[in-house]
């Protein structure tokens, strides 16, 4: 191979790289301009299209006027129901995953493995096979359409998940760390407080990530267990990209749209590379 | 304070027997070693001990008291580890201190104890240190330490120096024995080296199969091992294992082309087991060059066929046949280089330690 | 009894995740299971009807669109992904500079919900002011791309939109994948004379089975529980043209209170799952046994 084709090749792989790199990075850029155009702007130019000054009412009325249906107070109420959904729900499935992945790498017993196994299964399952009874069990313990039943389905489903992830990173470390501080007469909960946790920053963190997004992005169980008050942003921001009240205001969709995203995307970009790891170990999946 | 009597121990998982009935009785002070190959339950009865492993059937006391029910924090006993098991992240000071502060010893005592074994096993200026930045040496020297500073019954070792390179491995070989004979407390110790069982051990006990093969001192293992396994398991480099036919007491080789009559010491026993063939159990410093004055009852002058030669420098490993078997010589580095050349050398065979084995069974005759 | 308690923290620690798993998933499990084979509409209704409900679901002709729909989707959604994904990962392997940057852009629609993205795609797409007007706008007057509105046309930008979002995880499970074979094994090839191309080709593609079988597991898991996007892009429409078979779950059980039916059609969900997993993980222990 010459050097005139190596170069055309690499033209060619940086070329490539670019375009999909552009691709990729379009949508985001049309939602920023177009929610910082108004409305004729936007029906004058095209998508692509500069806005040729910049103009913030979109995002303030996203934020504190926009009507999802009936209402009319903007994604605001919404935006911090759903920090009321994910931060105890993060927290506490984080926690009870931590203990089980311990319990499940380090102090097996008959059966456990099984039982991983089983807890397994409920990473694959579609949700729309527990939805109706899920449903009957709130309204039985009375927590239907409130922040807590969102937090407590959360957690339920998100346990397999954070165990998961838990237990793999447990399982690496020798048992006989586990059998050193037995000797040393530590007993079942300091060994996990005193010497796993300290060295569970790593997998904390990926796991803590990892439920954020995925509760945050969540609106399967938001607009099924959600009631008026208690919906969580993704399921506002559909409602009012599906409210047409006086005309269709793209500007004021995608302001929200941002807003909506805003968050998991500054996890992303600030802790990307625990994010991917999640992705990875979600994928492994044992 | 010490002493463990092992009684009648089993211990099974699910349908398998991994241990069969151990008897041992370890004497207060005496440095023990559990020695096998791998899956013969040596570190399985180590942790029956700890308590890290529940006990099948059987009893375990230590001091005679009855521990088997003890859990393992209650048992008065520290271990060190293959993987040396210290802490991540905590410092190396905090590593040997966490058993005391377990057991809710004073703030001054616990620091006085760590400088006191700091000190001894000279990692004084390792104390602020974590794990990670630690040498293997260091790391195994801290791991010791933490078991130091419990001031124990019992110490116990498993397979402490594996993960050392040889160099150092020798090096604390020695520094262990000398802790030993320094603190006089009792160690349990497993290894599959058999040389660390010979150098460091009072008395060793050989494992196979969940079974105690052999327990003694390591002149009684060497030099009068009680079946074929334990004979063949120590001993660096290996017996010799002959088979031979039995000739009116005396025993029938083959050697370059000749045929010779060995005398055995226990002829009589020989005799009275009535087999026609028996493996004669030789290990290779009996088969030396001629030396001028040797007590003549039980040493054969003969040729052997040389194949290929192994010096190791203080001596030469000669690869010989005997009745077409392999045969190993410990030569001197002089008669190793002449055998090179020549091929066919004169030696001597001295049969007054030899051991004779069942063809079949492999038990001492 | 303090002994006891002791030995048996482990299993006290993890009891309350077990009897959750119990109740919350086999248990609601057989419950929907149970639920399907009754006549139950707007509220559970105990009386069985065998496998009633299973017939009026395949007999109705939503729930036809809705399969095709996910076979359209499924199929097209793993194809697309998996060669986008692999693509990339080839290329961002040839010791690219600001590889980091680029692999953060792939990869950053991961981190977006589907209700975003259909939002984003919604916007993008419209019939009106989206594409079609930018590349009118280029000069080509006569351009037409309303898919979006389109009976026929409306799944692929349910395809698009996903594709978009999930590709970059596809790459990244490559690229980990591709940075995991032995270097000797490449340079071996080199030395044996092989092309590049032909190195990926029979070497290093063959090697990178379990990471597409991965994929396709993901992404089809992704894929099967769909639901969001469609929701957000085309709220199924136009008309149930767009319907996946979970919006058809949503929008039976939920709003048009038909329960029974509904637990049907997550019960043949929840089979679709299986007939991917089950061989799957076959696969995946007899290969760990070995």
């Amino acid at each position: 191979m010459n050097s005139l084709q190596l170069k055309m090749g690499r033209a060619l792989i940086y070329g490539l790289l670019i375009t999909f790199a552009l691709l990729y990075l379009g949508p985001l850029y049309v939602m920023l301009v177009t929610s910082l155009k108004d409305i004729e702007e936007i029906r004058g130019g095209n998508i692509l299209a500069l806005p040729e000054h910049l103009n913030f009412s979109a995002w303030s009325k996203a934020w504190s006027s926009a009507c999802t249906g009936t209402d009319c107070e903007g994604l605001a109420p919404y935006f911090w129901n759903s920090v009321r959904i994910v931060i105890p729900a993060v927290l506490i499935s984080t926690l009870i995953g931590a203990f089980n992945g311990y319990v499940l790498a380090q102090w097996q017993f008959k059966g456990s493995n099984m039982l991983f196994g089983a807890l397994l299964f409920g990473c694959f399952i579609p949700f729309q096979v527990i939805l109706l009874p899920m449903a009957k069990l709130l309204a039985i313990l009375g927590l239907a359409n409130t922040v807590t039943g969102l937090v407590a389905v959360h957690v339920v489903y998100g346990v397999t998940f954070t165990t998961l992830f838990f237990r793999n990173y447990y399982v690496a470390i020798p048992n006989e760390l586990v059998r050193a501080a037995r000797l040393d007469g530590a007993p079942f909960f300091t060994i996990f407080w005193r010497i796993f946790l300290p060295m569970s920053t790593p997998i904390i963190v990926v796991t803590v990530i990892w439920q954020f997004t995925q509760i945050w992005n969540d609106f399967l169980f938001g607009v099924v267990y959600s009631g008026p008050g208690t919906q969580p942003i993704t399921v506002a921001l559909n409602n009012l990209v599906n409210t047409s009240v006086g005309g269709k205001q793209y500007n004021v969709d995608m302001a929200a749209a941002i807003i909506a995203a805003l968050p998991t995307l500054f996890v992303y970009f600030v802790a990307g590379k625990y994010f991917v790891r999640g992705l990875t170990a979600g994928a492994v999946k044992g | 304070m010490g002493a463990i009597t092992i009684q009648n121990l089993t211990k099974s998982y699910a349908s398998t027997e991994v241990l069969k009935g151990i008897d041992l009785a370890i004497n207060d002070g005496e440095f023990l070693i559990l020695v096998g190959p791998s899956g013969c339950g040596k570190s399985t009865l180590m942790n029956c001990i700890a308590g890290l492993e529940e006990i099948t059937s059987g009893h375990l006391l230590i001091a005679n008291e009855d521990v088997t029910d003890l859990s393992p924090k209650d048992r008065d006993i520290a271990m060190v580890f293959q993987s040396y098991a210290l802490y991540p992240t905590m410092s190396v000071a905090r590593n040997i201190s966490f058993g005391l502060e377990m057991r809710k010893y004073p703030k001054a005592q616990i620091e006085a104890t760590v400088q006191e074994v700091a000190t001894l096993l000279q990692i004084e200026h390792l104390l602020d240190r974590k794990p990670s930045q630690l040498s293997g040496g260091q790391r195994q020297r801290v791991a010791m330490g933490r078991a130091l500073a419990r001031d124990p019954r019992v110490f116990l070792f498993d397979e402490p120096l594996s993960n050392l390179d040889a160099k150092l491995r020798v090096e604390m070989r020695t520094e262990i024995k000398k802790l030993h004979k320094r603190l006089g407390t009792t160690i349990v110790y497993v290894t599959h080296d058999q040389v660390e069982a010979m150098t460091l051990a009072d008395r060793i006990a050989v494992m196979k199969d969940g079974i105690v093969q052999q327990f003694g001192t390591p002149h009684e293992i060497y030099n009068d091992p009680a079946n074929r396994f334990v004979a063949d398991f120590m001993g660096s480099p290996a017996m010799n294992f002959i088979e031979c036919v039995v000739f009116e007491g005396n025993l029938v080789v083959e050697s370059a082309a000749k045929r010779y009559e060995l005398a055995i010491p226990n002829a009589e026993a020989l005799k009275a087991s009535g087999l026609e063939t028996v493996v004669l159990g030789i290990r290779p410093e009996m088969i030396t060059e001629p030396k001028p004055s040797t007590d003549a009852t039980y040493v054969s002058q003969m040729f052997l066929d040389v194949s290929v030669t192994e010096p190791t420098g203080p001596d030469t490993l000669a690869f010989g046949t005997w009745n077409g078997q392999d045969l190993q010589a410990r030569l001197s580095p002089e008669k190793g280089r002449q055998a090179e050349i020549d091929s066919t050398i004169a030696i001597q065979v001295d049969t007054a330690k030899a051991v004779l084995f069942h063809p079949q069974t492999g038990a001492r005759i | 009894m303090f002994k006891y308690l002791e030995t048996h923290l482990p299993k006290l620690v993890l009891a309350p995740t077990v009897i959750a798993m119990l109740v919350c998933m086999y248990g609601f499990i057989a419950w929907t299971a149970g639920l399907s084979f009754t006549k139950s509409r707007m509220l559970p209704q105990w009386e069985f009807v065998g496998l009633d409900q299973y017939a009026r679901l395949f007999s109705n002709p939503r729930w036809q669109v809705a399969l095709d729909n996910l076979f359209i989707f499924v199929f097209l959604f793993i194809l697309v992904s998996l060669v986008l994904g692999l693509l990339l990962a080839i290329f961002l392997d040839q010791k690219v500079r600001a590889e980091g940057a680029l692999r953060t852009i792939y990869l950053y629609p991961m981190a977006i919900s589907f209700v975003v993205t259909g939002t984003a795609w919604k916007w993008i797409l419209n019939p009106g002011l989206g594409i079609e007007k930018l590349v009118r706008d280029f000069g080509f007057t006569d351009f037409e791309f309303r898919w979006l509105v389109e009976q026929d046309m409306a799944i692929y930008t349910i395809v698009i939109a996903a594709v978009w979002q999930s590709s970059g995880f596809v790459m990244a499970m490559f690229l980990a994948g591709l940075r995991g074979v032995d270097d000797n094994l490449v340079k071996a090839a080199q030395i044996d004379g092989a092309s590049k191309i032909q190195t990926y080709w029979h070497i290093i593609l063959p090697m990178m089975k379990p990471v597409f079988f991965g994929a396709i597991v993901v992404l089809a898991h992704i894929a099967i529980k769909s639901f969001d996007l469609v929701q957000a892009l085309t709220g199924g429409g136009p008309g149930y043209a767009s319907d996946l078979p979970a919006n058809f779950m949503y929008t039976f059980a939920f709003s048009r209170a038909q329960m029974g039916l509904g637990a049907a059609s997550a019960m043949i969900m929840l089979c679709g799952v299986l007939a991917i997993l089950v061989p799957y993980l076959y696969s995946e222990l007899r290969t760990k046994r070995s």
